[in-house]
């Protein structure tokens, strides 16, 4: 007995050294990349350090952080960034069910129609980005083309990318394309996996179609509306390369949001301590928000 | 089983019209999905004058491969955006499915001190924007004189798909019996046999998985590559497309085929791997 405790201690011991061996690349490669660069911004965030002029950072305590919120500029990136974030947040989250809730209650055959919702994720955003540009251009654009020539609503035709609110309702419609099927796939994996007789005894109840949905498919579904929920807060503040390419932060600043003013920040004015201490106030804001969306699903 | 079917049945006889008006929703939302798509491909077989002029079609009323000429006829840059992309890619995918299958591993089923610690470290890291890590990155491969260079993007690109796949290993390999592994240690299999002739083996699903995901993850990376990469010869296609626009006025047709080109291999990856990647997302985010 006792030796054989011994022996499962010892070859315990063997199997850690190997996951401790195993773990290393991977492990290395985070720290240099990841946990160094996230310390080093840190320190940096609290000194003077513009990587043109600057040999070196300066200390100056605070002041990166207290010139942040005194930043017109970047108060109002920041108010970009959160009326993106609702719109986004909303029209994903429903796009989102909606399409599950379709390949979900569908009775033939979906193969085709997923590959269509679902296509769009491995698209390159930079690429669907450039199309959507194009797409939106008053003169040579599809949209207008599709209002004017097809649907006889020239009236409707409209500047897209250079007028309010129509660059905001752009970027978010661009956004939304490119991930609502990644929502889809885990909605659908949510309602997958509700148990098939919870619904039979919706259907005995009398409880059909959207009641069935409304009073038992949606309630059980919490634990995916937390993930997904997530996935889409983390998605629009993260929000960058739809506005810098579809609309270019315009009209004015219109579409300017903070991920794109941190970055101006940081690699056009190389104000970089300043720049990462404005990303590190993305970093709070960003994970707030998940623990709060994680509670209050705990909660309800 | 039965039950299943008495559900179905019932659900057939009560929603007839509601699936012809469900089936007709899916088609146009199909057709939404897939119309930038589609115009990218259309407008690249165009002659130019059949994309800017006032009568312009989105069907191709012809179809003309003179736009893919011209990019393998008249433009090297394509060529080495592509050829970037293509080396970016490949080596940071085969990376992450070593790493991850290494690490995968370790995390499911060889305990160590501070293992939990560390995994928890590594997707806290997945939380952080990458603008907050980009300014130290650009400082450290602006010193060790990384700018510029294919391997100085691969390792940061890497850095940023190995936390999401090593997760989803992890997971995969947590499903693998025990058993297995029992039976090949009393067999005499040292720790690294095992992993090699019994784990891999068993895991081969999940290594499919992690190549698709880290694969298109890679090839559209945008931030890191326009970041740390000013000189055309080091681009890859994902931001060289992006600076194509001016270039000898606007050649939309040219555009479109590169548009189309670079989307390719992503897409023909998602139609054939569509199933794993679908589970495996699934799976990973579950857990996640």
């Amino acid at each position: 007995m006792t030796t054989k405790g011994y022996q499962l201690s010892r070859r315990q011991r063997i199997k850690g050294r190997w996951g401790m061996l195993f773990v290393t690349p991977a492990f290395l490669l985070s720290t240099v990349f990841m946990v160094y660069p996230l310390l080093y911004s840190l320190y940096i965030s609290f000194t003077r350090y513009n990587f043109a002029f600057d040999p070196s950072p300066t200390f100056i305590g605070l002041e990166n952080y207290i010139k942040a919120f005194q930043d017109k500029a970047f108060l109002d990136s920041m108010q970009v960034t959160a009326i993106f974030s609702v719109l986004y947040f909303v029209f994903v989250m429903i796009g989102g069910l909606a399409l599950a809730l379709m390949l979900f209650y569908a009775k033939g055959r979906t193969g085709l129609f997923r590959t269509a919702f679902f296509l769009p994720i491995v698209v390159p955003l930079s690429l669907s980005s450039f199309i959507f540009n194009w797409m939106l251009q008053k003169n040579y654009g599809l949209v207008n083309y599709f209002l004017a020539d097809i649907l006889n609503m020239g009236h409707l035709t409209n500047e897209w990318l250079s007028t309010n609110p129509w660059a905001m309702i752009s970027i978010v419609v661009v956004s939304v394309w490119g991930s609502v099927g990644f929502e889809a796939i885990l909605f659908l994996n949510g309602l997958q996996a509700l148990p098939g007789d919870m619904l039979e005894a919706g259907i005995v109840d009398g409880s059909r179609g959207f009641k069935t949905l409304y009073h038992i498919i949606l309630p059980n579904l919490r634990e995916t509306f937390v993930v997904t929920g997530i996935w889409a807060i983390l998605q629009a503040l993260k929000v960058f390369i739809v506005p810098s390419l579809v609309t270019w932060g315009g009209p004015g600043t219109a579409t300017t949001v903070m991920y794109m003013y941190i970055y101006r920040q940081s690699f056009t004015y190389l104000d970089m301590g300043y720049g990462a201490a404005l990303g590190f106030i993305l970093s709070v804001i960003i994970l707030g928000l998940s623990l709060l969306n994680m509670r209050l699903s705990k909660r309800s | 089983m039965t039950n299943h079917t008495n559900i179905l049945a019932h659900r057939k006889l009560s929603m007839r019209p509601g699936q012809v008006v469900l089936y007709a929703a899916m088609l146009l939302l199909s057709f939404v999905m897939l119309a930038p798509i589609m115009l990218a491909l259309f407008n690249s077989v165009k002659l130019e004058n059949q994309i800017l002029s006032a009568n312009m079609t989105f069907f191709p009323r012809s179809i003309h491969l003179d736009n893919y000429q011209y990019i393998l006829e008249r433009s090297a840059k394509y060529g080495t955006y592509f050829k970037n992309s293509l080396v970016i890619t490949l080596t940071s995918v085969a990376l992450t499915l070593v790493f991850c299958s290494l690490g995968g591993y370790a995390f499911a089923k060889l305990p160590f001190k501070g293992r939990g610690l560390m995994l928890a470290i590594i997707l806290f890291m997945m939380t952080f924007p990458l603008a907050v890590l980009l300014i130290p990155i650009y400082i450290m491969e602006y010193n060790l004189k990384l700018i510029n260079t294919n391997i100085g993007l691969i390792l940061p690109i890497v850095s940023t798909v190995v936390p999401f796949c090593l997760f989803i290993m992890r997971g995969v390999y947590m499903e693998v019996p025990d058993e297995l592994e029992e039976a090949a240690t009393i067999d005499g299999c040292s720790v690294f046999q095992t992993w090699l002739r019994i784990m891999l083996p068993a895991a081969k699903g999940g290594l499919a998985i992690i190549a698709i995901i880290s694969f298109y993850n890679v090839w559209g990376e945008y931030m890191l590559s326009k970041t740390l990469v000013t000189r055309e010869s080091a681009m890859t296609i994902s931001v060289g497309v992006t600076l194509l626009k001016g270039e000898g006025g606007w050649q939309f047709g040219v555009l479109g085929a590169v548009v189309t080109i670079a989307m390719l291999p992503p897409i023909i990856m998602f139609m054939i791997f569509q199933k794993q990647l679908v589970s495996g997302v699934m799976s990973g985010a579950i857990k996640g």
